[in-house]
């Protein structure tokens, strides 16, 4: 009721001042005292005569209230008019939602409450749009209420799932834990028996070895005359060439480095300047300006590291020859490109290599962690399959590793590399080098990456009973050894210490995956090892929490962040340190979610460069308390809404 | 084995390809790189060729001369032809001498003057000379031709050898500025080009024809009396101006007046950037001020000369207390003026009746901007509007970089991220805001954009060497330029910004002229060939300078045939020449965000201003780079002082508007922004000020206290009018500081409202809520204390006046109000105050002359405070006269937004309109 006189009266006020007041004054006083004031701080107002300001700065009188001059800097003093640049004004809104608004919408011509009590001074007429826009509000709350009504449920059923994933997760991780300090003592008695027969073994290769060295030094002694002229001159023939060819080497290495220097600038320009600027294939395919600058920013770089404008003068020369020779369209691209950053040919978008660049930057990391995630993901949907397989399957796997291995190996050159993370760690640059036959190479990393399969604790059994049957048949004592025992020795270490690692680092990664934060209530668990999609022109971004964000663009993928960490009360999904940008920060991304029925990506955007915010809905933000509580507004809404809302 | 070898070298290089910074220093020529500037730099009086005048006569009332080799055999020598001078003398002081070939002996090509500069006023302000004197000096065998100026000044043509200055009688005739005093004066003639003459010059890989040889000029210009020179834009350098040669100084290159488009520029440097005003002024305890322009829009070099400087030796018998020049120019006309001052603002009214006085800006382009390249869409556009409400700091104006056209092509919008540009800019409009979208001089080589076809069919593009349209780089790619320096194309250029032709524009949209140097990215020096050709047959070396403001020129006219002459024109640029504060505003260009460039934003802005072009500010923030708070809070803070205050930031940058910095950040930079929004009558009643008379909004401390000498080079502080003295804090945390406050008056503190004695230096405290802020004793400001979302919706909020008392408890201080959009204040729709402080009483006089009695502009507002700094306290009540109406005297906050303001004794809410005459005693 209150509130319906004060919308009359504002009726009042407007029209007595466009009568009254206009032609005169500008300053512009409420007719009502209490005017702008919230329900709730009319006691305040109404207790004395002399009303302290909020902040305690001051005090004022009934008559200095609303009297358009500002007495209290905090506005205490002038909630309905535009005096104080510190208060606040109050809108009731009736049939909406009350606001309060800076005292500077008051009176400024621009209607910002729906009941437009704002503006009074006659210079704008503000219709009442509070049942309209209340009317939107309520509905738009209540499809908001229905939503989180199912999303709710569905949350609930994630968290349930979750629950039990978890213990099944921690189950099995105790399990493995078991079987891999079983699996260490085999190795361990096994590693010892191999090492017993290794020593056995030396024993004899040393015992023949003096045999043979007595039977030789027997031979020689018979022909000790005649080898001792000759055997020197040999000796060192043979050092002289060792020399040589060594050099040779050194020779060829060098040799191959500068042609390729001088390929690289081959089209470019004849830029002499930088050294160790090759370029492979896919750089050789673009526009030879590029190269060139590159290279220059290179020297730039140089030049910048010293501080004074006088050796920015001497150094510059080296840089200034650079871009002699450039065509006028390239020399154009150049230039522009220290402002966009773009290189040349590009009007618009990303600057692609600057990209290229931040990914051959990770490489090593990256393969390394890929490697690592792969692992982890694959044994983890597979899990479920191979249980209860046996071990021939594992073989399999394991041969067509090597098979994989050892057939690249001649191909590309890569003795002395033997192990797995730095084969596939040179797979990934070799892929990321000639970006083409990326598919292969796909095929290629995902055959080097090997799987684990955690099989029942039969095959541990049988290994134990295997094993067991091994010692007893190998006879240590036997001398000289029985060759077969001892290869099946070797043979079972072998394949158990792999297994051993293997279930390592199963282990490890499982650990690794129960570490990570799932909610308070495991809601975010089913997000683990997902991916979510978005296409937005010609992106498509790609978030999978727990792991990383990146926008691909073709075959290009640029990541825009590894996870980081929920933030804002799990509300964000932080992702950082993603690709450098030119000139710029690490790319970063931060998932919004939401309360939505469906785990789906919404919006991505890239508010700052290089700094992306993406929205997600997803059930996992669907809470109870969030529905109660718009369920309460929602009531409060249609509590307000007065019995007539044309009185305006 | 390949792969491997190459991926490391490889990802070396393209590890280093993410830091591209750094000035390319290199790809500018140097002095010694530039022939002309060479020869002139290495002539001394004795190796060049002395002249002397004669035929000495007055014609059409200007003094008519011819200069000829002194000796007969080396006249021979050189083949020179007499050259022919004009001396004209103007109201108030100004002496204007052109030299050039005499027309009638046929020179190969007539020698370009640069046209649409000196204003039509300015002609009839010319004294018809009836006679001349003739006057042997002391020393001199020969006459000297003596004509009158003003009361108090002659000029003086001095036939042999040839020098013309400017004297002041009543100083026992001592000069005030001359040129040629040390006979360096060399005028290169053109020649026809004989065979085997090569005159071709190569820098870089650029190859300029110079089809028409040398053709520079040099002079020595000397300021007597004068203990510094200050002006010539554009340099990122000291206020006064250090010498760049003679004994005892470090020598460096000339200033260099060149319009180039210069990445990253450094911050200490006589290097060129973007504009050039060859205008000089002097200044001196002895003397005052004098001033001196060369209207020439060529390269031009100045060497400022150490004291002690000789043009023979190095050793100089000469007296202190003047400062020696030196200009060169690569071709164009003498077309030199004068200015006699005495006092500095006296030569800026001076140069400003020369070459126009700033235009009378929109309201609302005197506040807060905010830019950035790019707000990317219409989303971006919405969502940054809503934040600053949501924040409740003002802003005016949203700016759109280049970004928002389809592929560079200016007039368009790319329809994917603007597809609704009208309603966009309705919904800003709604709020009293503006937007300002940027149009750059290149076009788009692209037949099927309409603009392109139309300028080729018409021929309006400037011509490369060959005669066909000169085709260079920029954003859009491959590009061609109007030729601006055609009235024709100037005006079909300013068509296109018609509501019809610019589709998706509406009447709040302005526009930003930027990369108008030109800036080429595949031109010599980043800029346009010199051996271009323009209308005419002039070559672009002749008008190089003058590009960017033709240009300027044709787009501020654009927008005021659009608004059909109603609609003040809003239009920034990059670069400058003379005249150009008739035209917009102009920024000091691709920044850096480093301290040094906060520090040297000062004197540039200020150099700005000395040159006339008073809208001037620097990108807040620094324009490349990340700015830490503190560096942005104290940015703005500065800033908000900048005649032209707008926040801007390359794309490469992190956001950084104002409440991206957590809440304390926030709150400091609403309120710098705050302060700015309250001084806005105060600045735009400067902003007429300097309307009418061509002082800056913005002044050196000498300008205010010109016999002070501890001001001469001080460029850390600043004042506002004559009102404000502002310094900045141009170091990371800052405890504190020294400010030297001027005159023997006092100052208030303009956030606490203590008191500080004048003439002396005080050691401030520093806190982070504000730089030193003070008021002159003596003077009077109006503020607007309320804050609205923009200026517009001030427009009817009361004013509080700031009376700050001098010791005879004495202060005066003006208030000039309009509509803030229309020219109808040229009608005289206006309301311009001056308030009196004395004895007691504040009155209210009316400044309009009553002429323009017939257009008025009717306002209601009224004034709610009077806010009184160094009035003994006690008073209760004052008396409003004529209504005769008491009102409270109390102490209240000095500034009411602001938490724990001191409290100052303020007039509660005399609530007199500010239209009417008035007076208020204090009881």
């Amino acid at each position: 009721m209150m509130k319906l006189r004060m919308g009359t009266g504002v009726v009042v006020i407007s029209t007595a001042l466009l009568f009254l007041c206009l032609p005169f004054c500008s300053s512009s006083v409420p007719n009502d005292p209490f005017f702008g004031i919230a329900p709730q701080d009319e006691k305040y107002y109404k207790s004395s005569d002399v009303i302290r300001c909020n902040d305690g700065s001051g005090k004022f009188t009934r008559a200095q209230l609303n009297d358009d001059f500002c007495d209290c800097p905090d506005g205490t003093d002038e909630p309905g008019t535009s005096a104080c640049p510190g208060g606040k004004f109050y809108c009731h809104n009736a049939g909406h939602v009350p606001t309060s608004l800076f005292s500077s919408r008051v009176n400024d011509g621009i209607c910002d409450c729906c009941d437009g009590t704002d503006e009074y001074d006659g210079k704008v007429t503000c219709p009442n749009t509070c049942w309209e826009a209340g009317k939107v509000a309520r509905d738009k709350l209540k499809k908001k209420i229905a939503t989180y009504q199912d999303g709710v449920k569905l949350r609930k059923e994630e968290i349930e799932k979750a629950k039990s994933a978890l213990d099944k997760d921690k189950v099995e991780l105790l399990k493995l834990k078991k079987e891999e300090s079983t699996l260490k003592e085999i190795v361990q008695q096994l590693k010892e028996h191999k090492e017993e027969i290794e020593k056995e073994e030396e024993k004899e290769r040393l015992r023949k070895e003096k045999e043979e060295k007595e039977k030789k030094e027997a031979e020689e002694k018979a022909n000790e005359e005649k080898s001792a002229a000759t055997g020197e001159e040999a000796g060192h023939t043979n050092e002289a060439g060792k020399h040589s060819d060594a050099k040779d080497y050194a020779a060829d290495e060098t040799k191959y480095e500068q042609s390729d220097v001088g390929d690289s600038y081959d089209g470019a320009t004849d830029s002499p300047s930088s050294e160790g600027s090759p370029l492979n294939e896919v750089e050789e395919s673009v526009k030879g300006a590029e190269g060139e600058h590159a290279a220059k920013s290179e020297t730039d770089l140089r030049v910048e590291e010293k501080k004074s404008s006088e050796e920015i003068i001497n150094t510059g020369n080296d840089a200034s020859e650079n871009t002699e020779g450039l065509s006028k369209e390239e020399l154009g691209q150049l230039v522009a490109s220290r402002w966009t950053g773009q290189k040349g040919g590009k009007q618009s978008g990303e600057a692609e290599d600057a990209k290229k660049t931040e990914e051959q930057e990770d490489l090593t990391s990256e393969s390394n962690n890929e490697e690592y995630e792969g692992y982890a993901s694959e044994t983890d949907d597979d899990r479920n399959r191979y249980d209860g397989e046996d071990e021939t399957e594992d073989d399999f796997r394991e041969d067509e590793r090597d098979d994989v291995s050892s057939s690249y190996k001649p191909d590309a050159d890569f003795e002395g590399e033997p192990d797995l993370s730095g084969l596939s760690c040179l797979l990934m640059q070799i892929c990321y080098l000639n970006l083409v036959y990326k598919w292969t190479c796909d095929e290629m990393i995902l055959m080097s990456s090997d799987v684990v399969t955690t099989d029942s604790p039969s095959w541990l059994t049988k290994i134990q009973r295997t094993v067991r049957k091994l010692f007893k048949a190998v006879n240590f004592f036997e001398t000289p050894l029985n060759q077969t025992d001892a290869a099946r020795v070797r043979k079972e270490y072998d394949e158990l210490s792999s297994k051993l690692s293997k279930l390592q680092s199963r282990v490890s990664s499982l650990t690794q995956k129960l570490k990570h934060d799932f909610g308070p209530e495991g809601e975010f668990y089913s997000f683990y090892d997902r991916c979510f999609e978005s296409k937005q022109n010609k992106y498509t971004y790609k978030v999978c929490p727990y792991d990383q964000a990146s926008q691909e663009e073709g075959y290009s993928t640029t990541r825009l962040g590894r996870w980081d960490k929920f933030e804002d009360s799990y509300k964000v999904m932080a992702f950082s340190n993603g690709d450098r940008c030119w000139n710029g920060p690490d790319r970063s991304m931060k998932v919004r979610m939401r309360c939505g029925l469906k785990n789906e990506i919404t919006d991505v955007d890239e508010p700052s460069r290089c700094e992306y915010v993406a929205l997600l809905s997803t059930p996992a933000l669907c809470k109870e308390e969030k529905l109660k509580e718009l369920q309460h507004k929602l009531d409060s809404l249609n509590s307000q809404q007065p019995e007539k809302h044309d009185e305006l | 084995m390949k792969n491997k070898t190459q991926t490391l070298p490889l990802l070396f290089f393209l590890l280093f390809f993410n830091h591209v910074h750094s000035w390319k220093k290199e790809e500018f020529r140097t002095c010694h790189q530039t022939p002309f500037c060479k020869r002139a730099r290495s002539r001394t009086s004795s190796t060049s060729t002395p002249l002397i005048a004669t035929d000495v006569t007055i014609s059409d009332g200007n003094l008519i001369a011819k200069l000829v080799a002194k000796s007969k055999q080396e006249e021979t020598q050189q083949n020179t032809n007499p050259l022919l001078l004009s001396l004209s003398v103007y109201q108030n002081g100004v002496v204007r001498v052109t030299i050039d070939e005499d027309h009638s002996l046929n020179p190969p090509k007539s020698r370009f003057h640069v046209p649409d500069v000196v204003v039509s006023e300015f002609q009839s302000t010319k004294l018809w000379l009836q006679r001349v004197t003739q006057e042997t000096l002391d020393g001199d065998d020969s006459p000297s031709s003596v004509v009158y100026v003003s009361d108090g000044f002659d000029a003086v043509l001095r036939h042999d050898p040839f020098e013309v200055f400017v004297r002041d009688k009543s100083n026992g005739n001592t000069r005030v500025v001359s040129m040629n005093s040390h006979g360096l004066f060399d005028f290169e003639q053109l020649k026809v080009k004989g065979e085997g003459d090569d005159w071709g010059e190569s820098f870089r890989s650029h190859h300029d024809k110079r089809p028409y040889g040398p053709q520079s000029i040099s002079f020595d210009v000397t300021f007597h009396g004068a203990d510094f020179v200050y002006g010539i834009p554009e340099h990122a350098t000291s206020l006064a101006l250090k010498p760049t040669k003679g004994p005892g100084v470090e020598e460096s290159e000339p200033y260099r007046l060149f319009n180039l488009d210069v990445f990253e520029y450094i911050h200490d440097s006589p290097f060129g950037l973007y504009g050039s005003v060859p205008f000089m002024l002097s200044h001196g305890k002895q003397r005052g001020s004098s001033g001196f322009f060369w209207l020439n829009a060529a390269e031009m070099q100045i060497d400022v000369l150490g004291s002690g400087w000789d043009a023979e030796n190095g050793i100089s018998k000469l007296p202190k207390n003047r400062v020696d020049t030196l200009w060169m120019s690569e071709a164009g006309v003498v077309d030199a003026f004068f200015f006699v001052g005495p006092t500095p603002k006296d030569v800026l009214k001076q140069y400003t009746s020369v070459t126009g006085m700033p235009a009378m800006p929109q309201l609302f382009s005197t506040a807060y901007h905010q830019c950035r390249w790019n707000y990317r869409d219409e989303e971006d556009v919405e969502h940054v509007d809503s934040k600053f409400d949501e924040f409740d700091i003002p802003y005016d104006v949203l700016w759109l970089d280049i970004e928002h056209t389809d592929g560079k092509k200016y007039f368009t919008w790319d329809n994917v991220l603007f597809p609704n540009p009208e309603e966009m800019q309705r919904k800003i409009a709604a709020k009293g805001r503006h937007m300002v979208t940027i149009v750059d001089p290149h076009i788009k080589r692209d037949n099927s954009f309409p603009l392109h076809k139309e300028a080729t069919e018409k021929g309006y593009y400037v011509k490369d060497s060959s005669g066909n349209d000169y085709d260079g780089w920029c954003w859009p790619g491959s590009s061609s330029y109007l030729d601006m320096l055609s009235p024709e194309i100037r005006s079909w250029w300013g068509d296109k910004f018609s509501y019809q032709n610019y589709v998706g524009s509406t009447p709040s949209l302005y526009i930003w002229n930027d990369m108008n140097e030109p800036s080429v990215f595949n031109g010599p020096e980043v800029t346009m060939p010199r051996d271009a050709l323009h209308i005419g047959g002039v070559e672009h070396r002749e008008v190089h300078n003058a590009y960017g403001y033709y240009f300027h020129m044709a787009t501020s006219e654009g927008l005021v045939k659009r608004g059909d002459g109603k609609d003040r024109p809003f239009v920034l640029s990059r670069a400058l020449f003379a005249g150009t504060q008739r035209y917009g505003a102009i920024w000091t260009g691709d920044n850096t965000a480093e301290w040094d460039h906060l520090r040297v934003s000062v004197p540039m802005v200020l150099t700005l201003g000395l040159a006339g072009v008073s809208f001037s500010g620097a990108d807040v923030g620094g324009f490349f780079g990340n700015p830490e708070p503190e560096l942005l809070v104290r940015w703005y803070q500065l800033g908000a002082f900048y005649p032209f205050f707008r926040a801007h930031a390359h794309h490469d940058t992190k956001r950084r508007e104002p409440w991206l910095f957590g809440e304390r950040n926030t709150e400091l930079i609403r309120d710098a922004i705050h302060v700015r929004y309250a001084l806005l009558p105060y600045y735009y009643t400067l902003f007429r000020e300097a309307n009418t008379t061509g002082v800056p909004v913005m002044r050196p401390l000498w300008m205010e206290f010109p016999s002070e000498e501890a001001t001469f080079s001080n460029d850390e502080a600043f004042m506002i009018g004559n009102s404000l003295l502002v310094q900045g804090i141009y170091t990371e945390r800052a405890k504190q500081t020294s400010v030297y406050l001027p005159g023997k008056e006092s100052w208030y503190d303009f956030r606490t409202g203590n008191v500080y004695k004048g003439e002396a230096t005080h050691k401030l405290a520093v806190t982070e809520e504000s730089i030193p802020v003070f008021m002159r004793a003596g003077t009077i400001i109006t503020r607007k204390d309320r804050f609205r979302r923009s200026s517009t919706q001030m427009t009817n909020d009361p004013y509080t006046l700031v009376i700050a008392l001098n010791s005879s408890q004495a202060a005066e201080g003006e208030l000039y109000i309009d509509d803030g959009s229309s020219f109808n204040f040229l009608q005289g729709a206006y309301i311009h105050r001056r308030f009196i402080f004395k004895d007691g009483k504040l009155t209210s006089l009316d400044l309009a002359p009553a002429s323009n009695g017939n257009a008025r502009y009717p306002v209601n507002t009224v004034i709610e405070r009077i806010i009184l700094l160094g009035h003994a306290s006690g008073s209760k009540n004052a008396l409003v006269e004529p209504s005769n109406q008491k009102v409270d005297v109390e102490l209240a906050p000095f500034w009411v937004q602001r938490k724990n303001s001191p409290a100052v004794m303020t007039i509660r809410k005399p609530n007199v309109r500010v239209t009417d005459d008035w007076t208020i005693k204090i009881l």
